[in-house]
């Protein structure tokens, strides 16, 4: 069969079934799901069954447009190319669209106008798997802004609350700013190159920076940063992730600012190369290690459920970026690992909240409670969600996480830079401050005792806990598993990431990353999938679980029943407090961690101007970044 | 030539200022739009050949001379793409700002700041 087609068949076929849902399933509810649900099956199957060629066998598929091939080593029309890396994030994205899709159904349920929500998710999956597929640098421009588009609106979705619309004109206001960046690096390369096939560019700048595109490199990085929320312009990310339908969230975190990751690995590994300089690998770590820890402490400072997760999403791509900026073939394999991996629990972590928001009708921490009795399925996946964010073994986020400290020590240990040292510190005790935020969340939410208010909450529906199962086997089965999901899908994306001659070759024609001489390099067989044993973690995870369990049956009977209104006003029966009155102070489940608060008083109040609310300061802190990257790659690059 | 790059990179920088420094959300919007026309110049500049023709293969049809003195015509392929993406941004910007102006009662950006912290 001649499966070159299949990658441009999927994305025309998502755009296309944008427009037959406009057209046909605007009325009829069953002709719109179904048109939904067949095209991304479609989509999703047609590019798994790439999985084997690509993975197994090796192969870079690469298709020209209108069989446009390139003349006399121009390349002249648009080309796909799908090498082992693309494919890698081909699959975390037609897996997200595909859940998405089916959670939608249920939860989307009450809604009204939902031909136009099913358009701009079509347009939405459509344009990430564009732009992972995109072997063309203004095509994979163009991706980038239908994206953009598709994502704001969906953010404004739901615009009966004037926040979701403030969220929507932010997430656009930088999000253009962002892609401007890109545009005009785009056209600065294409002015120092004459070419936009991102494979002759490769071969082109091979060994000649110029001052332009040394330019074009900080620019798109910049704009890059942007579609990814590394930390200066991650604030709109946590309104949009927070307005968003919940469905739309989990794409958002899934994909979106995968896609950012994605173009970063592209531009950094293979268009520029210029990863092995140690400076540019301290400006991602540095990027990476901020992104991480402002994420997770703005995380223990909030109170509503989606926003929480939003921040905690921001902080685990701060992980990935660490990791790839690393630049050893440990650190991109845990990178690469850590970015499917939190597709994986973090799509599972917002789809849990989006059934306590469809069940209860409020995502508010303080109004939540009690509800592992009322949603015993919801509560057992969020458990499994927050163990593998927290990284506890056996759950895949362990796994990930475990191999980037690695990456981080041996680095360390190779360069002796100090810096690699306060990296590896801060990236535990991020971890350890996920897992804090979690143990409140899980209290605030699950435990406790049960609002009245929230007397009458039911189970979700089996469309919506379907994809959540789906999750946490996945989320699971990659921790248990790792060896098997690191040899076939990691090591492969990995060697495509460092060795980019068959991908120039493939598309250009043999020989041509021999003549601008590119070389391959040795990748060593060992990349560190050997650091722990599952089997006897597990063991000692489910005795601790087992204790745990006995001691709280041997506790109080009367954990988890319904307050009454006035037992509720009376205050002593909140979390914490045990039945005994408190005269001093009330502190609510959500506000588990205000010690710590107290304590980081300082910190926290200039995170507060930092996060303003302000679409001016937003902007200005995207522009001021982008002048520094410039000039920081001046200096290091030239 | 080098005043229009000198054109392009003051208009972009004019934008950014715009979109950076004024309250009013319309203003913002505006500067959007400045920044991309900036850019679609720089794409335009970059294309341009001096007394190059229009870069149609007539050498055949007409008698025009040189015709390797072609104006680069993908630049403008891509300035047409541009074009269309930046009236895209400016519409749906007005839309939100019309909706915001209907919940909030203001256009100020120092007032639409309920999502923050």
């Amino acid at each position: 069969m001649n499966y070159t087609h299949f990658p441009v068949i999927s994305v025309m076929g998502l755009f296309l079934g944008a427009f037959l849902v406009e057209v046909f399933g605007s009325k009829n509810k069953y002709i719109r799901n179904t048109i939904v649900l067949l095209i991304t099956t479609c989509a999703a199957g047609l590019m798994l069954y790439l999985v084997k060629p690509v993975f197994i066998d090796g192969q870079i598929i690469s298709y020209w447009m209108g069989n446009w091939e390139p003349v006399e080593g121009y390349a002249i029309g648009i080309g796909y190319e799908i090498d082992a890396l693309g494919m890698f994030f081909v699959i975390l994205t037609v897996l997200t669209i595909w859940l998405a899709a089916v959670y939608s159904i249920k939860y989307m349920e009450k809604d009204s106008h939902l031909g136009h929500y099913y358009t701009l998710f079509l347009m939405l999956s459509g344009s990430v798997l564009g732009l992972v597929c995109t072997g063309d640098i203004f095509n994979m421009f163009v991706m980038i802004e239908i994206m953009t588009f598709a994502a704001v609106a969906l953010t404004a979705f739901r615009n009966k609350k004037g926040a979701h619309l403030e969220a929507a004109f932010k997430y656009l206001v930088v999000g253009c700013v962002g892609s401007g960046f890109t545009l005009a690096g785009i056209v600065l390369l294409y002015m120092q190159c004459h070419t936009l096939n991102m494979a002759q560019l490769a071969s082109i700048l091979h060994g000649n920076l110029t001052p332009v595109s040394v330019l074009a490199l900080a620019l798109m990085f910049t704009g890059f940063g942007v579609k990814s929320f590394i930390v200066p312009f991650h604030a709109p990310a946590a309104d949009a992730y927070m307005s968003a339908p919940t469905s739309i969230s989990m794409v958002f975190s899934g994909i979106v600012n995968k896609a950012g990751v994605y173009g970063m690995i592209r531009l950094l590994f293979v268009v520029f190369r210029v990863m092995d300089i140690s400076s540019v690998q301290i400006m991602v770590v540095l990027f990476g290690v901020v992104t991480m820890f402002i994420g997770v402490t703005m995380a223990l400072a909030q109170h509503d459920f989606k926003r929480l997760l939003a921040f905690h999403s921001i902080s685990q791509i701060g992980y990935v970026i660490t990791a790839v900026g690393i630049c050893s073939m440990k650190g991109v394999v845990s990178g690469l690992f850590h970015a499917a991996n939190h597709t994986l629990f973090k799509g599972l972590l917002f789809l849990c909240a989006g059934a306590v928001l469809y069940s209860t009708g409020t995502a508010d921490l303080d109004k939540l409670g009690g509800l592992s009795k009322k949603m015993p399925k919801t509560t057992i996946c969020f458990l499994i969600g927050a163990f593998s964010i927290s990284g506890l073994p056996p759950f895949n986020g362990f796994a990930s996480k475990w191999m980037i400290y690695q990456s981080l020590y041996d680095k360390a240990v190779t360069t002796g830079n100090f810096f690699y040292i306060f990296a590896l510190v801060c990236a535990v005790v991020v971890s350890v401050m996920t897992l804090a935020s979690f143990i409140k969340v899980t209290q605030a939410v699950f435990f406790g005792q049960t609002p009245a208010a929230l007397k009458e909450t039911h189970e979700v529906p089996f469309l919506m806990r379907l994809p959540m199962w789906i999750m946490s086997l996945l989320c699971v089965g990659c921790g248990i598993f790792y060896r098997f999901t690191g040899n076939n899908l990691l090591l492969p994306a990995m060697k495509s990431t460092f060795n980019i001659t068959s991908y120039i070759d493939k598309m250009m024609g043999e020989g041509t990353a021999a003549a601008s001489g590119i070389e391959n390099i040795t990748i060593h067989a060992e990349t560190g999938f050997e650091y722990w044993e599952p089997v006897i973690w597990l063991v000692l995870f489910v005795t601790v679980l087992l204790a745990v369990f006995i001691v709280t049956l041997i506790g109080r009977r009367d954990r988890g029943k319904v307050l009454s209104t006035k037992e509720e006003a009376d205050g002593k029966y909140a979390t914490f407090f045990s039945g005994e009155k408190s005269s001093h102070s009330h502190v609510a489940g959500s506000d588990l961690f205000w010690g710590f608060k107290r304590n980081w008083k300082g910190y926290f109040n200039v995170m507060q101007k930092f996060h303003s609310g302000n679409v001016n300061d937003y902007s200005l802190m995207a522009v001021c970044c982008c002048a520094l990257v410039i000039v920081f790659t001046y200096i290091v690059l030239l | 030539m080098i005043f229009n790059y000198i054109t392009s990179v003051l208009l972009i920088v004019l934008g950014l200022y715009t979109v950076c420094a004024k309250r009013n959300l319309i203003k913002i919007v505006l500067g959007l739009g400045i920044t991309d026309y900036g850019i679609n110049m720089l794409i335009v500049s970059i294309g341009y050949n001096y007394g190059g023709t229009a870069p149609i293969y007539a050498q055949d049809l007409f008698n025009v001379g040189n015709s390797t003195a072609f104006v680069d015509p993908v630049p403008q392929a891509l300035t047409l793409t541009s074009i269309v993406i930046s009236a895209c941004v400016d519409a749906m910007a007005l839309a939100l700002v019309i909706m915001v102006n209907k919940r909030y009662k203001s256009i100020d950006a120092n007032e639409i700041r309920r999502l923050k912290g």
